[in-house]
């Protein structure tokens, strides 16, 4: 039932709750992700967000989005360090926002959705039917 | 006299849109922020150690902090007087780049 359902979402967790929740519902991604050897990750892959919108703009400007896999605004992808990406980015460089990242910073579309969601608020202590993951 | 009947010039003659001839402080302030943002993304392909021909073209661009006011908020215009007119006149002016100048001017 929905309204059930709602209460337990609105009501406030356990702080020790949120923080365990928070482990598997969000890893904050970070810019510059400083791995725990001593020397930094090389950066290897270019992180492009489409920040202003091409509407209007001609058709190489918004094939040249297209191309690099971006088909809305705030979008995020990643590409490896190539001359051929570096070229579209600077097609686009009046649109996109663009940051060096290593390989480990590198998300797919999903993961980038899950990070994105919020924690749930609560978790499941026990259930009838077993340990039935998430 | 008030009201949404007064004679104004948007009223009284129809669609009438006035473009101011220069840019306002805020206006001007914006240009340079986005203007410091391409420059980013410029500086951070140049990070990447990639090499081609656009990036050796994006690279003889002046920057936000070389150019002169008169090349940031300006642009060339052969049909104006003094051969200059304000860059918000230029369409889609906020994603174009309009750094650099015809030779001789």
């Amino acid at each position: 039932m929905l309204l059930n359902a709602l209460p337990m979402r609105a009501c406030a967790p356990a702080r020790s709750a949120l923080e365990f929740t928070r482990l598997f519902a969000t890893a904050t991604p970070s810019s510059e992700v400083s791995s725990t050897s001593s020397q930094p990750e090389p950066n290897t892959h270019f992180r492009i967000t489409l920040r202003r919108s091409a509407i209007s703009l001609p058709a190489n400007i918004k094939g040249t989005l297209v191309a690099l896999g971006i088909h809305r605004r705030m979008q995020t992808v990643y590409h490896r360090h190539t001359p051929d990406i570096a070229g579209k980015i600077l097609r686009v460089k009046e649109l996109v926002e663009v940051e060096n990242v290593p390989e480990s910073a590198v998300r797919t579309k999903l993961e980038q959705r899950i990070e994105r969601k919020a924690p749930r608020g609560y978790i499941v202590a026990r259930s009838k039917f077993g340990q039935l993951d998430i | 006299m008030f009201g949404a009947f007064r004679a104004t010039q948007p009223t009284m003659v129809g669609l009438l849109w006035k473009t101011p001839w220069k840019l306002s402080r805020t206006r001007k302030a914006n240009v340079r922020s986005r203007l410091k943002k391409v420059d980013a993304v410029i500086e951070a392909v140049r990070a990447s150690g990639m090499q081609c021909k656009s990036l050796v073209q994006a690279l003889e661009l002046p920057k936000e902090h070389e150019m002169p006011p008169k090349d940031k908020y300006t642009v060339f215009s052969r049909r104006e007087q003094g051969y200059r007119k304000g860059i918000h006149k230029v369409p889609k002016w906020t994603r174009l780049t309009l750094r650099t100048n015809p030779k001789g001017f």
